[in-house]
Formats: structure tokens, C-alpha cells, sequence
């Protein structure tokens, strides 16, 4: 057992983490296995792996409702039930927006889970390295600040993470989109393997791969040791994997940094504040609301580990107001809450293949392809900087489908009970650049039933975006068609901020203190004791999926905050 | 993501209601009549009838589509699908003199045929509803498709045998 609620004795640690997801589970195993003594603490409640996921093995006729939301549901989780990652499976996952609500001057989709393991347990697992394409632009743009780190800094923290966590996927030796250590990549279905061979023939250098994805395709030693198995190609990994299959904190980073027996975690506690010593000139631990009591209480430590999501990170800091810091901690230039990013999605096209009727597929894969950037790379000049990637794929219709010829009846349910057309289709993910009028804030006067100052976000897709969104509606189209998809669709159901649930930047990293909030090794600038791991520290958005870089920028951290605490100049 | 959100399938309606300060009804349910029920179950029948394996009703399709509708639909909406059972009991009673349970097969289908074709809203809701509700039911997704709840590998590419039914899953 590894929960430790009643920690009344031990209110003193080396190090304080604040969050247990993705950057919380790395910053508290690496901090653990380097000897510290380490407290967790996480918002939600707790979540016990394996045991705790109750509707993992559940049957298509347990669920009572198949996906839809209960009249109640909309009303307790008025934000969440604005799209598909909650529902009656997922219920206890999420938190209950009423508990915490917040405003929109502008539509943000906020997603906080309500759980110990974070969103580490509901991701998408789709993970990608970063490149100098990525760390490089802000400066060769002339936009925002530059990153104070390039690829080759971490790389090796990549190659690090990579190995505990298992990620599948193919060598493809890309300078925009660098390999990673892989695990066996996945098959592809039929469909894929035909647009495949046509898109990269037909578009010289664009190039269609299977997905890159934290499941274990093929278990290697260490992850059975770690008491994880192989996927199971059940494609219901939101659920939590009984498996143990794919990265989340409970099958990955807690089992480690558990067994070390350095980690106490403290769920149920809402950090409020971050306590900082006007004469120390440092941070000196935190302040919790426990959630079920609302009962304040305060927990010591030398070194504070900022891993509560973006926005909660942010909130956090801002709400850590002193004489030293009186526009919350760090806030020296002004940045923290703004320059707020996430990707723009939910446009593409679709269609459907001809043919192909006598190819099946078995299993379920929880992945799709992936088509990395091609825009703005080498001669290609777009009207918009940067650009965007694919994820998407194929299947064959099953019995969701529609049947045109008949409404209802024997011959309906026959063809239904028959696999239908394959088809395919990309949706893409493209850069949002980091503007500093897309901010969120806390409100002046309204406060949570925590004591805490409520979210107000004011952000939106400007002129980049929504250039680059013709590119990538119209790309997918003439790549289909091209390829031989027919019936090509496109689509553009609109994207607003948070929606990809990849929201970052609200508190970046950067060279100068002036206009930045932490610095290479992501520690607030003029409080070097707290570092910020998460997707807070994007000082820009790229077009891939950002969760692997917070791994590896958080053990990179880890491993400097560990050092310098051993230089003493912690 | 998930993969439907890519491919163009539309899976939740924009609920944003709650969210836009407008009042979410969440008022009192309506309670279908034991009569009402047992006509949901037999208009689901004609949809998803008995062939080789069991159909809707067998399968107790009706028990999700009156708890879907009863907890997911606003009272408004709730109203109007009973309405639209009422209406085919009634029509059922005008044409032939009879209850709809008691009329020939034939006689069924002509009267859901004529839903489909004049009172398309309440029919749809009920298609959808019964479509989802049997092939996700136990007789449903074992018998009428084949089900594999842990398939242990992956194969993008599988020849398909002559007695291949869609994955239920």
C-alpha cells in the first residue's frame, strides 16, 4: 500500500511534486530513485492500478447508456460534456466541473481529471520527439522567445524515457521528426498499406507511418519486471489497462519509485499556494486544502516540483503571491498566463476504398497513422509559419454504419452483421503560435469551494491558424484522392483552445528573465528551488503531440535539481 | 484521439447548453405506460426482427432504448419519441382495428415503413436506438456478430472467411 494519508508526523521532504501525472510520475521516480525523500501530493482521488480500473473488462451490455451522457451528467460537467473524453466509463476520472468552475471570455476546453495517475491514464499515448525544426523556430521567426535548449540537449532524456516507458513505432531516420527507441511498430490495416504505397510515390517526401504510441507492442524484460504485460489490442486503454500496457503513472513510474520506499503520496490535497521566504529568498514548501475536509495545511521541502497540468501549474504560482512576488511567484516578466497554446485539430477529409472485400483485420489497435510535417520544410513556402501532421487511419465499417438500401428488417440486420467498406481517413494537428494576447488569469474576486481564485481564459485561433487550416483540410483531400481513396469528404468541425487537451506555454521557459518564467533546466528564474516540468514550460507549440518532451524535460530537471542539490546550490 | 473523431463519424451532439447559462431541463422524467414499453419492444422487433439468431426483442433492446431515453433525454424530447410510439399505436388501431402487437408481420412492417417515411425524427431516434441497443446486448454482439473481447494481437490484414460476421467490438 502506498498511499499515506495521514502523514501528520512528516510534514518535511527533500522534495515536494505537485501533480501525479505524465511530468509529476517522472519528477517523483527520479527524484525518488536519486535518494530523495519525496512527497506526492495530487488533487483527485486515489486510483489504485489494475483493481481501480472497474469498468476496464466490462462487456458492451454492461454500459447503460453506450456513450451517451445522462441529462445528469451535462449538468454536473458542464465543460467535459461538451466532448467525447467523458463518459459513463470514464466518470470518476474527471472531476465534476461544478466543483471548480471557470469563465470563457473565450470557448477553453479544460480538461482536469479528478484521479492519481492524472491524464497519464486517460491519454492518447501517441508520442513523438521533438526536433530542431521545433527548438529552432521561435528564433529563426522571429517569434515569441527562443527555446534555451536545442534538440541535442535533450535527446539523450529522450532515449532515456523511451526505454522505461515502451514506445512502438518505425525507424524513419526523418530530420523533422527524429526516431525514437522502438518497440516493434504495429501493423497497419489493409487500407493503409494501399494509401501508403500510392501517397509516397504520388508525393515525393511526404511520408505515412503506423503511429508512434506508448503501448508495449512487445513487452521487453524490464517492462514485465515492472509488472507490465503486452497489449492486448482491446482499444480500450482510457479505461486504465488491466495490462498494465501502456505508460500511465500507476504501471510505470509509481511501481519504481514505490519499491524505493522514499515516496509518500498524498491524495485528496489541492495546492493552493507555493510558500516562498522573503528572507531565504526561497521556496519553503506549499500550502494544502485537503478536498474532503477543506482543511488547510502546510508541507516542507527543499526543492518543489510544479507538475499540475498547465493550467493548474500556472494557477498555482500565480495564487503564490508575497512581498518578493506580489503578481504570483515567478511573475517577474509579466508572462506567466500567457502565450497559452494548444493544437488546432478536427479537420481533414475522409472516404472510402474500393475493393480489398475479402481482407479482414483481427484485433483492435489503439493507434492510428501518423503523416509527419511536410509544410514550411526545405523549399516549401506556405502563407503561415510552421505547420501541422496527420493522425487518423483506416478501418472496415462494422455494424455502425449506415445502410442506404434498406431502413429496417431482415435484410438490414443481415448487412449489418456482414463488415461493410474500408475506409480511411487524416485529421490534422497543427502549430499554434504562441501570442502573448491568449492568456488565462485568475479572477479578481471569485473564488472555487477550495478558496481558490477561479480560471478566466481569453484565447483564440488568429490569422497563422486559420491559413494553415485550409492547408490542412485541403492537403488531406488531394492526398486521398490521389492515392485512390474515393468518396473523399472533407470536414472542419472547428477547434477550439484545450480541445486537444494539449494546452501549454502559460509559464515558459526562455534565456532572459525579462521575458520568460523558467530557464534551460525549467527553474523558475529568481526562485531556482521550483521547477515547472510540465506543458506550463513550452516556450512553443510544435505540431506534435507534446507528452514525451515533458517526460524527458522532467528527468532531465530531476537529474539537475539533484546535482545542484548535491552542490549545495540548492 | 480518438480514431472515430478523425474519421468523420459524429458520436455526441454539441451540449453546450449548461455551459451557455441556458437552463438544462432536468425536470421530471416522463413514465412510459407498460403498454408504451411493450410497443418500444415490438417496433424494435420489426427493426432488428428474429432470422437465423435472435432479434431485438429477444435480445431486450428496449430495456437500453427506454433507459436511454429516460436519462439522457430531456423531458421535451422524451415527450415527443412517446408521442411518436402513440402515434403508430394509433395508426395501427385506424387501419386495422387492432393493437400493433396483434397485427400480422406484414401489417407491422407497413406502419413502420410508413414511420420511416413520414415521421422521420421519431423514427430515427428509434433505428439508432435499437441498432445500438441490440448489437451492444449480449445475444446481440455473441450471436448476430462475432465477439472477441481480448484478442491478444493485431493483424491489419486478415483474410476473411466466408463465416465472418462484423466484430462486435
Amino acid at each position: 500500500m502506498y498511499l499515506n494519508i495521514d502523514a501528520a508526523k512528516d510534514i518535511t521532504y527533500d522534495a515536494i511534486v505537485i501533480g501525479s501525472g505524465v511530468s509529476g510520475g517522472w519528477a517523483a521516480k527520479e527524484l525518488t530513485e536519486k535518494g530523495l525523500k519525496v512527497l506526492m501530493l495530487e488533487r483527485g482521488k486515489p486510483l489504485e492500478h489494475i483493481t481501480g480500473y472497474e469498468n476496464a473488462m466490462k462487456a458492451p451490455w454492461e454500459k447503460k447508456y453506450n456513450g451517451r451522457l445522462t441529462v445528469k451528467q451535462k449538468e454536473t460537467h458542464p465543460f467535459l460534456s461538451r466532448d467525447y473524453p467523458y463518459n459513463e466509463m470514464t466518470e470518476k476520472y474527471w472531476m465534476n466541473d461544478m466543483e471548480s468552475l471557470y469563465e470563457e471570455k473565450k470557448r477553453f476546453d479544460w480538461y482536469r481529471p479528478d484521479i492519481v495517475g492524472g491524464k497519464s491514464i486517460m491519454w492518447g499515448r501517441q508520442s513523438y520527439r521533438w526536433s530542431d525544426l521545433d527548438f529552432e523556430a521561435n528564433l529563426k521567426d522571429g517569434i515569441a522567445v527562443d527555446w534555451p535548449i536545442r534538440y541535442k540537449d535533450i535527446a539523450p532524456w529522450y532515449s532515456y524515457v523511451e526505454k522505461h516507458v515502451g514506445i512502438s513505432g518505425e525507424k524513419l531516420g526523418l530530420p523533422q521528426l527524429p526516431d525514437s527507441e522502438f518497440l516493434p511498430p504495429m501493423d497497419m490495416y489493409f487500407v493503409e498499406k494501399e494509401v501508403r504505397k500510392r501517397l509516397e510515390k504520388e508525393f515525393p517526401g511526404r511520408v505515412m507511418t503506423i503511429g508512434r504510441v506508448a503501448n508495449l507492442s512487445h513487452a521487453a524484460k524490464h517492462h514485465l519486471e515492472q509488472g507490465r504485460a503486452s497489449c492486448q489490442y482491446r482499444n480500450l486503454c482510457s479505461l486504465g489497462c488491466p495490462y498494465g500496457a501502456y505508460f500511465s503513472t500507476q504501471s510505470s513510474t509509481l511501481p519504481p519509485a514505490v519499491k524505493t520506499g522514499r515516496l509518500t503520496l498524498r491524495p485528496h490535497s489541492m495546492v493552493s499556494e507555493i510558500i516562498y521566504d522573503d528572507q531565504k529568498q526561497r521556496a519553503t514548501g506549499v500550502k494544502v486544502v485537503d478536498t474532503q475536509t477543506l482543511q488547510e495545511r502546510e508541507f516542507f521541502a527543499r526543492i518543489i516540483f510544479v507538475c499540475a497540468g498547465a493550467i493548474g501549474s500556472t494557477v498555482t504560482l500565480l495564487n503564490s503571491k508575497s512581498n518578493r512576488f506580489p503578481n504570483g511567484l515567478g511573475n517577474d516578466s509579466g508572462e506567466l498566463g500567457h502565450n497559452l497554446m494548444d493544437h488546432h485539430f478536427r479537420i481533414g477529409a475522409s472516404g472510402t476504398w474500393e475493393g480489398g472485400l475479402d481482407t479482414y483485420y483481427f484485433g483492435r489497435r489503439a493507434n492510428g497513422i501518423y503523416i509527419p510535417r511536410y509544410r514550411n520544410i526545405g523549399k516549401d513556402k506556405r502563407d503561415y509559419l510552421r505547420g501541422f501532421g496527420y493522425q487518423g487511419g483506416g478501418s472496415r465499417q462494422g455494424w455502425q454504419r449506415n445502410i442506404a438500401e434498406y431502413a429496417f428488417g431482415a435484410e438490414f440486420k443481415e448487412a449489418l452483421t456482414r463488415p461493410g467498406a474500408w475506409t480511411i481517413g487524416f485529421g490534422g494537428f497543427g502549430e499554434t503560435l504562441p501570442y502573448h494576447e491568449n492568456r488565462m488569469y485568475l479572477h479578481p474576486e471569485k473564488k472555487d469551494k477550495f478558496g481558490i481564485p477561479i480560471v478566466v481564459f481569453d484565447a483564440d485561433l488568429r490569422e497563422n491558424e486559420h491559413k494553415m487550416r485550409v492547408d490542412m483540410m485541403n492537403d488531406a483531400a488531394e492526398m486521398l484522392e490521389r492515392s485512390g481513396v474515393k468518396n473523399v469528404n472533407t470536414y472542419d468541425r472547428g477547434s477550439y483552445l484545450g480541445m486537444a487537451i494539449h494546452e501549454m506555454g502559460t509559464a515558459r521557459m526562455g534565456r532572459d528573465p525579462k521575458t520568460s518564467v523558467l530557464n534551460a533546466y525549467n527553474q523558475v528564474h529568481a526562485v531556482k528551488n521550483v521547477f515547472v516540468t510540465d506543458g506550463a514550460c513550452m516556450t512553443s507549440a510544435s505540431c506534435v503531440n507534446p507528452s514525451l518532451t515533458y517526460m524527458a524535460l522532467t528527468a532531465r530537471a530531476a537529474d539537475h535539481a539533484v546535482k545542484e542539490l548535491n552542490r549545495k546550490n540548492l | 484521439m480518438r480514431l472515430s473523431a478523425v474519421l468523420g463519424v459524429a458520436f455526441t451532439e454539441p451540449l453546450m447548453a449548461g455551459v451557455m447559462g441556458k437552463k438544462t431541463y432536468s425536470g421530471p422524467v416522463v413514465a412510459p405506460t407498460a403498454v408504451q414499453e411493450a410497443l418500444v419492444a415490438e417496433i424494435a422487433d420489426v427493426i432488428i426482427p428474429t432470422t437465423s439468431t435472435p432479434g431485438a426483442k429477444a435480445a431486450g433492446a428496449h430495456h437500453f432504448i427506454i433507459r436511454v431515453i429516460r436519462d439522457c433525454y430531456e423531458q421535451k424530447d422524451q415527450e415527443e419519441f412517446y408521442a411518436g410510439v402513440n402515434r403508430i399505436a394509433q395508426k395501427a388501431k385506424s387501419q386495422f382495428n387492432k393493437e400493433f402487437v396483434d397485427l400480422t408481420d406484414t401489417q407491422k412492417k407497413q406502419l413502420v415503413q410508413d414511420a420511416a417515411d413520414h415521421d422521420k425524427a421519431f423514427f430515427g431516434h428509434m433505428k439508432s436506438l435499437t441498432v445500438t441497443g441490440y448489437f451492444t446486448s449480449e445475444i446481440g454482439a455473441t450471436q448476430a456478430l462475432d465477439y472477441l473481447p481480448i484478442p491478444g494481437r493485431f493483424e491489419g490484414s486478415y483474410p476473411l472467411k466466408p463465416d465472418q460476421k462484423t466484430w462486435a467490438l
